[in-house]
């Protein structure tokens, strides 16, 4: 694929004109935080009917898993993932995105870490009932999800370092420890959350197995921290959460089982989600690319000193023309992975670091330039493109810091 | 089951600048981003509302350019099931009465017509009186500035809406030509499922020989009305100022009456 086809053309638009409607005239309320983006969220699912084809598709495959398990068939959890993590839509996904990511990246944010990381968890490794129990509300978006691994202590060293920990009590686990900077933390219904085993066998912290539990919003012993003040993104929440002796069922122990030795533990179940992440992350990138670009050209054929349009400035020329080199580069990296995706393969992790460096790196240098190009006006709210910057910025440090992805991208060059 | 024909058509995006041709004074569709008229957007959502009361089939009939395939695909995707598009080189720059008479022909080739749904007026050269032409040439009544509709067995109602005389209750027996205010409701977004199920709905292109008509009735040449000269609209004077001695009160007031403005 080289370009957009006619269909996704027409999502986009049909995306464009929402945003036009619906986000630009709330922008400052979303963007001081005033306004959380949850009802915006679910007027665009209801909008596009992605509320009714996500139910109809979560329980078309809960039916499924029904009947399986009904005529018999033993393994408790399901295992597979349904398919493609885009269910087969991933131009589709992407454009949208992408689309939104140019006028609101906090909002793709909070839709992202509910639909994509939480539900998507709760599809791979939760039994069926877990996934009736949970999966139909976040699917439409009437629940909110945040998915939690990073501590105070532990982010790049997320597994390693954690020390929120469960003790078996019984039939039961008690949880105890501490998340942040976990989106959606303040507004979540559904939370998963990563913990460390503590079996008292004397295993020391950091080899000590991880397990995932599902909780919601109101147990005991759970509290959601307010929404911290971020540089960028304020329109998705993101906050600290607390667990104090949090009395678990296995119920809500994802598998509803210990994972043995030998089928890996929670690190291999968020591991997985990196990959697609950081594919996602190519494309947020790409929106931000597209509007600044869109936005620059714009100023400059428009912007008049000594009686020229400042893009007649060869300095001008030079920004223009490296927007437009990004643009290339950022679309088509989005584009081979689509392809990869429609082939029924994956990016793998090294690659999907290499997209999700270069992508995010150079969106934060376009926003930057495009800010220096609107002179003063660029420094203030009011043209936008300040909060494009800051944004952007975000891009560099969560999916994975861009060091992170660096040591990924490396292995995967030394290894064998 | 009522079956609609709603009418649609392409027009230069009222944000972009629009322009005449120099040599004929008809519209310049090149020069500005093209899209469905948003007032044909209600008239769609109106027989798309009409359909899932009841049972129904509509049908969207735009007269225009090959181009105008990208609007034909708009009204597809927010629900309509099925389309006819008028297009022939022939028709660059005929007049309303042509229109209106290209238009019944495309009608005619619809059977069992119940309700044609137009907008009360386009954003582009609009005169506003294709709706009325076009219930002269069908042989349907007419119910005008409609802002809100219902079919009641082979019924409609209409409440129209005028600034001059305030709300009338329309009734009139099917088949039937209605138009449609701003006011009528707010179009639906195209869903995510419409636009890719759009893609696998009929289309069927027709030419003005198809429907059986002369182009020596239609087109530029063969139009009753012409555009002679076209300028810019002038730049916005200053207005009246109206000094205050203590009585700006009754001077706008008078001002006021005077425009007939209350
Ligand atoms: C807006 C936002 C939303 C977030 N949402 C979530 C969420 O929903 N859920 C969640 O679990 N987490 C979330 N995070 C946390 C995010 O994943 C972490 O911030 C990220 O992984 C970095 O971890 P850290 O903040 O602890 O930084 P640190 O790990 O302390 O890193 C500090 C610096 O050291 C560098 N560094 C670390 N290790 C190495 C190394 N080995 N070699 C070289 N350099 C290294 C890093 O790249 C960075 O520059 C969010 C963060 C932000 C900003
Ligand atoms: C926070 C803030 C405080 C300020 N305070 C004051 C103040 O107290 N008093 C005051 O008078 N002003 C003040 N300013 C205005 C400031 O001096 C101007 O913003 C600055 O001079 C740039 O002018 P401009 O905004 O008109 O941008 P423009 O001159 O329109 O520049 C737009 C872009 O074109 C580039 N450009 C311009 N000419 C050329 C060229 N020939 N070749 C190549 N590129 C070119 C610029 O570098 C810039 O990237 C303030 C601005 C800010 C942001």
């Amino acid at each position: 694929m080289f370009e957009w086809s006619e269909t996704e053309v027409l999502i986009r638009d049909s995306i464009r004109s929402f945003v036009d409607k619906e986000i630009r005239p709330h922008v400052d309320e979303l963007e001081s935080g005033a306004l959380p983006p949850y009802d915006i969220i679910r007027k665009l699912f209801a909008a596009f009917g992605v509320d009714t084809m996500a139910s109809e598709s979560i329980n078309a495959l809960l039916a499924k898993r029904r009947k399986r398990a009904e005529s018999g068939e033993t393994s408790e959890s399901t295992g597979d993932s349904g398919g493609s993590p885009f269910g087969g839509q991933e131009s589709l996904a992407l454009i949208a995105v992408s689309e939104l990511a140019g006028v609101s990246l906090g909002i793709v944010a909070s839709m992202g870490v509910s639909i994509g990381l939480t539900a998507q968890t709760i599809l791979a490794k939760g039994t069926l009932a877990q996934q009736e129990r949970w999966l139909p509300k976040l699917a439409t978006f009437e629940h909110i999800g945040a998915w939690a691994i990073t501590e105070p202590g532990s982010g790049s060293d997320a597994f390693g370092g954690m020390t929120t920990t469960v003790r078996r009590d019984g039939d039961e686990y008690i949880l105890n420890g501490q998340k942040t900077f976990i989106t959606n933390g303040p507004h979540a219904d559904v939370i998963v959350v990563y913990a460390k085993l503590d079996t008292g066998d004397g295993t020391p912290q950091r080899d000590r197995p991880v397990l995932t539990f599902v909780l919601d919003k109101g147990m005991p012993g759970l509290t959601q921290g307010r929404a911290f003040k971020k540089m960028g993104m304020m329109s998705s929440p993101t906050g600290e959460l607390f667990f104090s002796d949090i009395r678990l069922g296995k119920d809500r122990l994802l598998g509803e089982r210990e994972p043995a030795a030998s089928d890996g533990d929670g690190r291999d179940s968020a591991r997985a989600s990196f990959a697609v992440e950081r594919v996602g992350v190519a494309a947020l990138a790409l929106g931000i690319i597209n509007e600044c670009h869109r936005l620059s050209v714009d100023y400059a054929k428009q912007r008049t000193l000594w009686g020229r349009e400042i893009g007649q400035f060869q300095l001008i020329q030079l920004k223009l023309a490296k927007m437009e080199i990004a643009r290339i580069n950022v679309q088509n990296m989005v584009f081979s992975a689509i392809e990869k995706l429609r082939a029924g393969a994956l990016p793998d992790l090294a690659e999907a670091s290499a997209m999700k460096l270069y992508a995010s790196e150079t969106a934060t240098e376009v926003a930057m330039e495009a800010v220096q190009l609107f002179g003063g006006n660029g420094y203030m709210s009011e043209y936008r493109v300040e909060q494009l910057a800051r944004d952007a910025k975000s891009l560099m440090i969560y999916a994975g810091s861009n060091e992170i992805q660096v040591t990924h991208i490396a292995k995967g060059l030394l290894a064998g | 089951m009522t079956n609609i024909v709603v009418l649609v058509k392409q027009v230069p995006d009222t944000y972009s600048e629009r322009k005449l041709a120099e040599t004929d004074h008809t519209l310049d569709r090149e020069s500005a981003d093209a899209v469905l008229d948003e007032i044909n957007e209600r008239a769609v959502e109106e027989a798309l509302k009409i359909k899932e009361a009841g049972e129904g089939e509509v049908t969207v009939l735009c007269v225009g350019p090959d181009r105008a395939t990208d609007a034909i695909r708009k009204a597809l995707s927010m629900g309509a099931d099925k389309a006819i598009h008028v297009s022939d080189e022939a028709l660059h720059g005929s007049d309303i009465l042509a229109t209106a008479k290209v238009i019944a022909a495309a009608i005619g080739k619809v059977e069992g017509v119940d309700l044609v749904i137009a907008g009360n007026e386009s954003s582009d050269g609009g005169a506003g009186a294709v709706p009325a032409l076009l219930a002269e040439l069908l042989g349907m009544p007419q119910l005008t500035y409609a802002h809100h509709v219902s079919v009641e067995g082979s019924a409609i109602k209409v409440d129209r809406e005028t600034a001059d005389e305030g709300i009338t209750h329309l009734e009139a027996n099917l088949p039937a030509v209605v138009s449609v205010t701003e006011k009528i409701n707010e179009p639906r977004y195209p869903s995510f499922k419409g636009i890719m199920a759009a893609k696998k709905k009929p289309v069927e292109t027709l030419t003005v020989a198809d429907l059986g008509l002369d182009a020596g009735e239609v087109g530029l040449d063969n139009a009753w009305s012409t555009v002679s000269e076209a300028a810019p609209k002038p730049p916005r004077t200053a207005g009246e100022k109206v000094e205050d001695d203590g009585d700006g009160g009754t001077k706008i007031a008078e001002y006021l009456v005077g425009q007939k403005l209350i």
